[in-house]
């Protein structure tokens, strides 16, 4: 059997092996290989004889090293000779790092717990978490509207822009099509009762009352909510908010507040345009293709759809920009340390965000309808 | 003497601001170089553009023989950097930062993989529980030592180094350039180092490069300090450079 990087010469009670040609990073592979060839019998004592190396660097050093090692711990004894010196201090560095370790390893680590108690644990971490949660965006919004300056007025105004006014027209958009798609789905199903002007009070009642609202605020959750967090995220990694801090300013003032207050005016500024979006959609479908006149079209929005509808709709949305910027700030300032954790606080950010409307939105159905709204 | 890089009549021209004028540099086998020059000089452009990371605007830069282009990938295997900062990545630990450029450049054992990164941690002066942690837990000094070990960990022929010395306390900087010198002879690596440490320039390195007027000038300690350029004059001529010079022993330099 001939190898390339070494050739063994098996003499009675010895063994020796000659080391030839490059050991380096890229042969490592081929030279645990090569080393694991290395198989004496009991009561033989292997030489490595290292004169014939052309090349060798620490990965190298290292198989040969292991191998020794490995060799010893079998109870065979195994000696390296012939090292150029220009060679030798590779393997130097190997023996000293391997003495450190084993001094490191002497000293005993913390016990680990069991899966029982890992479990509990987890649970009641989650549990205190969430605990946590909410009373540090309590604080911080109670925190941040302590001795208010002038500043917040325009930072709100700011954020009233950025996240209610930019976003008109893809939530406009959005209900738009979702009004369309209401009405198409609606008249193939009453048309069969003959009662085909019911599509306009579906419509323009499930938009004003439901779907305004809702898709309104999760286009701003994922559009403002992971901006929010993202936003904070990087400030806090660039010890921007520490600055403040240090500055005499109150980050929770001047971050958060304005966030939050900016969204809970923006969103139902949205929820009007988009629930005018809504029903324009329907009567699209309702005029153009359902054969309704666009002045029975208006009357029967008029009278299938009261104001009720509209505030029902409408009061929803100061709670769900509430939940989203709360939310959405708070990962955000979570934010201590890495990249990586900076985006995973913005998916939870967004999806506990869009989570979170939900939840609310069922729950204030169940109220409206108990209250008889 | 073989040089290890070469650059060749490099121009670095951004808007109407001539950076590198023409600039030529030999960087020989197993040398320290160090490179200084003052806020603009293109210090960091001419590191970046040996390394690919940066195009310049004409010239020529050779890497053990081989060519370097934009954003081609040069001859990773043989060099390894240690940006400012660290660079690591985030996400990783430790241990994960030094594995990476093994995983990708090699199909060893995973055990393997382990306990060379581990090597490198150890070389690189880390004890190993700091292997399990996260870059954002640890001290900027040891954050560079898992980056020199990142950069070891391809067993390198070059290694550049970009202020390794900056942001360190006196004991740290000291010993981090004890570890450079013990690189330097124990892996026969050749370093190139951007640095503003003056004790780190008088202390261990071969040669010094000052990037001044859009060129460099380049020789041994002596022959800088010798030097009557006024900027050159004036950078070395300050008391802490000064007692920089005396507490290494007058202008004495490691010679090879």
């Amino acid at each position: 059997m001939s190898n390339p990087f070494l050739s063994i010469e098996d003499q009675p009670g010895k063994m020796i092996v000659n080391v030839k040609n490059e050991w380096i990073f890229d042969n490592v592979l081929a030279l645990e290989h090569a080393t694991a060839s290395v198989l004496p019998q009991e009561g033989q004592e292997v030489t490595f004889q290292c004169a014939g190396l052309e090349e060798i660097d620490i990965a190298g050093a290292w198989v040969l090293y292991d191998r020794t090692e490995q060799l010893s711990e079998l109870g065979i004894k195994s000696d390296l000779q012939g090292f150029k010196e220009a060679h030798f201090k590779f393997l130097q560095n190997i023996i000293d790092a391997a003495a450190i370790r084993e001094f490191e390893e002497s000293e005993e680590g913390p016990e680990k717990s069991t899966l029982k108690r890992q479990v509990m644990e987890n649970v009641g971490q989650v549990a205190s978490t969430r605990v946590e949660d909410l009373g540090e965006i309590v604080r911080s919004i109670v925190n941040g509207l302590h001795r208010p300056s002038l500043i917040i007025v325009g930072e709100t105004l700011k954020q009233v822009y950025y996240t209610g006014v930019q976003a008109i027209p893809v939530v406009m958009i959005i209900t738009f099509l979702i009004g369309i798609v209401l009405a198409y789905q609606a008249s193939g199903q009453l048309q069969q009762f003959g009662a085909s002007v019911f599509v306009v009070d579906l419509v323009s009642i499930s938009i004003t009352r439901e779907m305004g609202v809702l898709l309104a605020a999760v286009m701003v959750a994922g559009r403002s909510g992971s901006a929010f967090a993202a936003a904070l995220g990087v400030m806090k990694l660039n010890e921007e908010v520490d600055a403040m801090r240090v500055l005499g300013l109150n980050p929770n003032q001047m971050l958060i507040i304005p966030r939050v207050f900016g969204l809970v005016i923006a969103l139902p500024i949205l929820t009007i345009f988009a629930d005018i979006a809504g029903i324009a959609g329907g009567g699209l479908i309702a005029v153009g293709s359902m054969g309704i006149g666009s002045m029975q079209f208006i009357e029967r929005v008029a009278f299938s759809t009261d104001l009720a509808d509209f505030y029902v709709g409408l009061a929803k949305a100061p709670f769900f920009a509430l939940l989203i910027a709360a939310v959405s700030t708070l990962r955000g300032m979570q934010v201590t340390s890495s990249a990586e954790e900076l985006g995973s606080k913005t998916t939870t950010a967004v999806v506990q965000s869009i989570f979170l409307i939900i939840v609310a939105d069922a729950f204030f159905t169940m109220l409206f309808t108990r209250m008889g709204i | 003497m073989e040089n290890i890089i070469s650059v060749r009549g490099l121009v670095n021209r951004f808007g109407d601001q001539l950076v590198h004028d023409g600039l030529s540099l030999d960087v020989r086998r197993d040398e320290i170089l160090g490179v200084v020059g003052g806020s603009g000089t293109g210090k960091s452009v001419l590191l970046r553009s040996i390394l690919g990371l940066h195009k310049p605007t004409s010239g020529t830069i050779t890497v053990l023989g081989q060519e370097i282009e934009y954003q081609k990938p040069g001859p990773s295997h043989c060099w390894g950097v240690l940006f400012q900062g660290g660079a690591l990545v985030s996400g990783l630990t430790v241990q994960e930062n030094v594995e990476l450029p093994i995983a990708l450049h090699s199909d060893m054992p995973v055990e393997t993989r382990h306990e060379l990164a581990s090597l490198k941690l150890l070389m690189s002066g880390l004890s190993l529980t700091v292997a399990d942690k996260y870059p954002s837990e640890l001290s900027g000094g040891m954050r560079k030592r898992v980056s020199l070990a990142r950069a070891l960990a391809l067993e390198p022929k070059i290694l550049f180094l970009d202020e390794p010395t900056a942001g360190l306390d006196p004991i740290a900087a000291t010993e981090f350039d004890e570890l450079i010198t013990y690189l330097n002879d124990n892996l026969d690596l050749t370093i190139m180092m951007i640095t503003h440490d003056v004790d780190s320039l008088f202390g261990i390195c071969s040669r010094i490069a000052v990037l001044v007027d859009g060129g460099i000038v380049v020789g041994t300690v002596d022959e800088i300090l010798a030097s009557d350029h006024p900027w050159i004059r004036s950078y070395f001529g300050v008391p802490r450079a000064q007692r920089a010079r005396r507490s290494v022993g007058g202008a004495s330099t490691p010679s090879r």
